[in-house]
Parts: C-alpha cells; sequence; structure tokens
C-alpha cells in the first residue's frame, strides 16, 4: 500500500477523532466552549499537565511495540493485559525484596523480572501453537484474562499493603524508582528508555536479518518452511518478546510514576496498545504519536471532567471509534473510487 | 445438586446463544470474533430500552435491532474496505466495551453497577404440561423466558442447517465461495444474512443477561463471548456439538460459582476456572485435529 495513502489514513484518524470528540462534547456539555478548552487545549497548559500526558503515553509505547511485534509475524497477542498486570506484580514483588545493592543492577534486575513474567505467558501461548496448533489469538486471551484474576488474588490477598486504602502492594524502595525530570509532573527517566526500545525494535525490524525472516514468515508461512526458515523458532521467538515488551509496560509505569502497584491501575494499557500498533501499522516510529493521542485523549476527558462537566468515559468512546478506523485502511482507496466511478461498488 | 443444574442453564444460555451467533458466520466461512463486544452492547440496551419504554419485549426488540447494526457493521468493513475480518471484530469487542462504559455513565449517571426501573425483570417458572413428566420435566422447571427460548433455537438452528436449502447455501459458501457462486448462489448475501442472525443472537444473550438481572455492570460479559467463540470452534460446525460445549462451559462457570459461595477458597482464583476449562477443551480438540491431520 502507497505511503502517502497510509500518511493519509493516520492524518484521517487523527482528525476523525478530533472531529468526534468535538461532536461528543456538544452533545454531552451543557457549556461547550469551556468544555473544548479544557478537553483540547489544558493537557497542553503548563509542565504538570503535559509531562503527565508523555508519562501516560510510555506504557501505551511498550504495549503498542509489544502488539507491534506480534502483528509483524501474523501473530495475535490479545493477552497484553494479563502479560502488562503480571509482569508488574512480578517486578514490584522482585524490587521490595531486593538486597541493599546499586541503582543500575537493582533496576535491571527488576525489569528481567517483569519482563520474564510476561514472556512466560507469552512463550507458553507459542509452545500451544507450536506443538498442538492451538491458535495464539484464543490462548494468549484467554491465560491472559485468568492472569489478571490471579494477579489481583495475589495483590488481594499476599502482597496487601493493610495501611493503605486502596488495594495495592507497599512503596518501592525511593532508591529504585526513576528520576522525574519534569516536576511537579510525574514524567521519569522512564520516557528515554521507551524511545531507546522504539530505536531499538526500528533497528531489529527494519535493518535487521532477523525483521526480514519474520516478514518473510508473516506473508506466508508455507513458502517460508520451504525456503529453509525456522517458522516454529520465528513464532517462539517473537512471542517472547512481544510478551517481555508487555511485562515490562506496567513494571515501567510503577517505576516512573505509580511507585507502588495498585489493583487495575494498568486497565486498559493492554487494548489501547493494540490500536496504538494498528494505527502505527506495525512501524516502530509512528507508535510514539499514536501513544501520545492516546495519552491525549485520557487526559482531555480526565481535565474536562475535572474543569468542566464532561464525564470522563468520554475518552473511551473516542478510543473506540480509532478502533473502528484503524481497521479501514481501505476506506481511502474506497473513497477514491467512488469519486472516480460516480457509485460503482464491485 | 439442583442449583449447580439450574446455574449450568443459565450460564450456558448465554454462551449458547452466542456461540449459535456465531456458528452461523463459521459457516458461511468468516468468522465473528466480535460476540463479546455484541454481547455487552445488547446487555446495556435491553434493559436500557426496557427501562426507557417500560416494556421488556419492546427492549429486547430495540437492541436486538442496534446489536444486528453493530454484528453487520463488522461483515460490511470486511467487504467495502476490505480490512481483515478478525480485526473488525476485534476493534467491535473494543468498541463496545468504551461505548458502554460512555452510555452508562452519560445516560443513567453510574460508573459501577447500573439498576435499571421502569420495568418487571424476567422472572423464573416451570413450563406447563412439560414440566410434569417425570424425570426429564426438572429440564422445564424453573427457568426463564431466554432458557427456554434457547431450547427451542437450538432445534431451529439444527433444522436450518441440517435440513433447508438455506442451511446447504450457507454451507457451500463457507465451503468454496467461487463454486457456490457458480451454483448460483449470493456469497456475500449469505454472509450479510449470517451476520445478521449472529446479530440477533449476541443480542438475546445479552438480554438474557441483564434482563432478569435488571442490572448492568461494566465488562459483563465478562470473557463469556470469547468462550461461546471457542463453543464455536469446539463444535466443528455442528449445532449439536456447539450446544454440547457451551453446556460444558457453562457447567465451569456455575462450578466457578458454586465455589465461591460455599468455599472460602478465593474467589479470584475460581474466577480462572472456566477460562483454564476453556483453554484445555481448546488443547485437546487442537492436538486431536493436528493428529487426524497427519494421518
Amino acid at each position: 500500500m502507497k505511503p502517502k495513502r497510509i500518511l493519509m489514513h493516520r492524518f484521517l484518524i487523527i482528525g476523525f477523532s478530533i472531529l468526534t470528540g468535538i461532536v461528543i462534547i456538544l452533545l454531552t456539555s451543557s457549556n461547550p466552549e469551556e468544555a473544548i478548552s479544557a478537553f483540547f487545549l489544558t493537557p497542553f497548559s503548563g509542565s504538570y499537565f503535559f509531562g503527565n500526558m508523555l508519562a501516560a503515553s510510555i506504557p501505551l509505547i511498550f504495549t503498542g511495540l509489544a502488539a507491534s511485534v506480534a502483528f509483524r509475524a501474523g501473530l495475535f497477542n490479545l493477552g497484553i493485559e494479563g502479560q502488562v498486570y503480571f509482569g508488574a506484580l512480578t517486578g514490584t514483588i522482585t524490587a521490595r525484596h531486593l538486597p541493599e545493592m546499586a541503582k543500575f543492577p537493582a533496576i535491571l534486575i527488576t525489569m528481567i523480572s517483569a519482563a520474564s513474567a510476561g514472556t512466560l505467558l507469552t512463550a507458553f501461548s507459542a509452545f500451544l501453537k507450536i506443538r498442538w496448533g492451538v491458535t495464539e489469538l484464543i490462548s494468549t486471551l484467554l491465560i491472559g484474562y485468568s492472569m489478571i484474576h490471579i494477579t489481583d488474588f495475589f495483590l488481594e490477598d499476599v502482597f496487601l499493603d493493610q495501611d493503605l486504602g486502596l488495594i495495592g502492594t507497599e512503596k518501592i524502595q525511593e532508591s529504585l524508582l526513576f528520576e522525574k525530570v519534569l516536576p511537579p509532573s510525574g514524567l521519569s527517566t522512564a520516557v528515554f528508555l521507551a524511545f531507546g526500545f522504539i530505536i531499538a525494535l526500528y533497528i531489529l525490524q527494519e535493518k535487521g536479518n532477523f525483521g526480514l525472516k519474520v516478514r518473510f514468515y508473516a506473508e506466508n508461512p508455507i513458502f517460508s518452511r520451504y525456503i529453509g526458515l525456522n517458522c516454529n523458532r520465528i513464532a517462539l521467538l517473537t512471542m517472547i518478546l512481544s510478551g517481555a515488551l508487555a511485562g515490562l509496560a506496567g513494571i515501567v509505569d510503577i517505576l516512573g510514576v505509580q511507585e507502588r502497584m495498585i489493583r487495575g491501575f494498568s486497565s486498559q494499557y493492554g487494548w489501547n496498545g493494540i490500536a496504538v500498533a494498528l494505527i502505527s501499522k506495525n512501524n516502530p516510529l509512528w507508535i510514539i504519536p499514536a501513544a501520545f493521542l492516546f495519552a491525549f485523549l485520557e487526559a482531555g476527558a480526565a481535565s474536562g471532567s475535572i474543569f468542566a462537566d464532561l464525564t470522563p468515559e468520554i475518552s473511551r468512546i473516542i478510543q473506540g471509534v480509532i478502533f473502528y478506523l484503524v481497521t479501514a485502511y481501505g476506506l481511502i482507496d474506497f473513497l477514491k473510487e467512488r469519486r472516480r466511478n460516480g457509485n460503482a461498488l464491485s | 445438586m439442583e442449583t449447580l443444574f439450574h446455574e449450568t442453564i443459565s450460564s450456558s444460555t448465554i454462551i449458547t446463544l452466542g456461540a449459535l451467533g456465531g456458528l452461523m458466520t463459521s459457516l458461511s466461512g468468516k468468522l465473528n470474533i466480535g460476540l463479546e463486544g455484541l454481547i455487552l452492547i445488547s446487555a446495556f440496551l435491553s434493559p436500557y430500552f426496557a427501562h426507557i419504554t417500560g416494556s421488556v419485549l419492546a427492549g429486547t426488540v430495540l437492541s436486538l435491532t442496534i446489536t444486528v447494526c453493530f454484528s453487520v457493521f463488522i461483515y460490511l468493513l470486511h467487504d467495502l474496505f476490505k480490512a481483515d475480518i478478525f480485526i473488525t471484530g476485534l476493534a467491535t469487542n473494543l468498541f463496545a466495551a468504551g461505548f458502554t462504559a460512555f452510555l452508562s455513565s452519560t445516560l443513567m449517571h453510574s460508573k459501577g453497577t447500573v439498576r435499571f426501573s421502569g420495568f418487571e425483570t424476567v422472572t423464573s417458572y416451570d413450563l406447563p404440561l412439560l414440566s410434569e413428566i417425570p424425570f426429564i420435566g426438572v429440564l422445564f422447571q424453573q427457568q426463564n423466558t431466554f432458557d427456554y427460548l434457547t431450547v427451542l433455537l437450538i432445534v431451529l438452528m439444527y433444522v436450518l442447517i441440517k435440513k433447508t436449502t438455506f442451511g446447504l447455501h450457507i454451507k457451500a459458501t463457507g465451503l468454496n465461495e467461487r463454486t457456490a457462486e457458480s451454483a448460483g448462489i449470493n456469497p456475500r448475501r449469505m454472509h450479510y444474512t449470517a451476520y445478521v442472525i449472529c446479530g440477533l443472537f449476541c443480542g438475546l444473550a445479552g438480554s438474557a443477561m441483564t434482563l432478569p438481572l435488571g442490572a448492568f455492570v461494566g465488562g459483563m460479559a465478562g470473557g463469556r463471548g470469547w468462550i461461546a467463540l471457542v463453543a464455536v470452534v469446539l463444535g466443528r460446525n455442528n449445532p449439536l456439538g456447539v450446544f454440547a460445549a457451551s453446556i460444558i462451559f457453562g457447567f465451569s462457570a456455575a462450578l466457578s460459582n458454586l465455589f465461591q459461595v460455599n468455599t472460602s477458597i478465593s474467589p479470584k482464583l475460581l474466577m480462572t476456572i472456566p477460562f483454564m476449562i476453556t483453554l484445555l477443551a481448546l488443547i485437546l480438540y487442537s492436538a486431536k485435529k493436528q493428529k487426524e491431520k497427519e494421518e
């Protein structure tokens, strides 16, 4: 598909989502001007709002990469929500039980443990696919749902901080947290980490041998086998990478912003990550603006509900519309066809 | 023991209805992944419209209409804009979650449990005559209209698929579109019809979930749409197979509920039971299928 068309489609998505937002605001707010200003402008006003918005896009960059890596190989990882959540808890508990050590190795160990937790789940799905042909679309989903419940169990019954008003763990040691880069917002050095991963994955995908093999495998798995590619290994490595990125998404958010794990903190990270991957058409560089778009919608809805009379759920319906929009890459072709041929649909 | 039986029936009803809808699309060759989303949409809209109109019937009909629209939209995006049908189904699931959350917050001003009033919730009753038959009669006691309707629909679907020309046409479309086309069948019409039927069934599933309760909770479908999808796969395009799978999954949900009520095992862990059983069933099915392929 022509790059220009894809670019147009991306702008169509952004434009349409803004339009949808405006329409809904006009429909539901008794003071539309105030609401529109709160939704579209407040998130950019000052380092607190803007920094928090950037911080909110970090987990989506990771989950976007996780989904994108799988899609690239023609695989569906629908269990990202569960991998994020389980990885986050594993990382948090690891961090809290580390002995005294230097900051860098401590954070490294924490992140590796979170990534491994996510990988454990996706590797299992990959194994089921390789060994018995179980479709990963369903197995990742079922395992994901289950792990959310299981993680909640551990959160509520084992690692609960009794003194906290909510359901969550105790705080992670100050020494292990990422440094803030834009106070008073929650934006931390994690943002550099996120960019680093984007670049790393871009190189892996576009410039490496592995990326080439993955593309062949996605295009035609049977042909790939004929030309000697080890399809099972490609699928397994892809899923491992996807799970690792998902596991990182949660722990990076905790070390950067949350400082402890709270029940439900990562809600929608996985699903929005999938939308981010679809918008970016699996190009890592485009994940950044896509993740930012989603973070902006959340921030806009939040300030809309605080400073105006909008309901915070407004972000969810705009996101919902985007989910539909990303599916229709043929929309631009279709519209062009209609204009050219009058009304020919065949 | 009796409660387990009744719980199984009510859990199975929802899964069965969703699965029968999915079965239609599977037969036509374009499986609808969006069952979960369609069920969720109807789960909110049925009590909402019932609340507005005061009538359960009107509420159901209106909700079904909209659910059918969403279902058709899934195929339409694929047909007109060449979108991947799995992705449009997935998009529907994601949209439905946000959509119902938004409607729940905007229309009913509640983000948690939404209680609907203004209509009579669907109740359980004994079916006259049939419930008096010794032994089998138990099946027809103390179920609600949706449960009885489901049994009727299973029979209807079986007849439709196995005994009518339409059933033949749908299966032909699913097996080989081009051949079906040369035989005079319109594949597009078959697909759209399948998706309309799927919308109807998923709509009923959603209604069956909330109309007896008169309340809606966010994310209420709780994965049952996905479990229905697995039931479709396991049923091997046979309505009786789909029903059997749905009963097994319904039973696992009932078991989970029973343990939650009667034991002190953490409810969170117990909630994984239906998913684990569904996964196990899928693994066994896939393994068997793989073995058959190799022979």
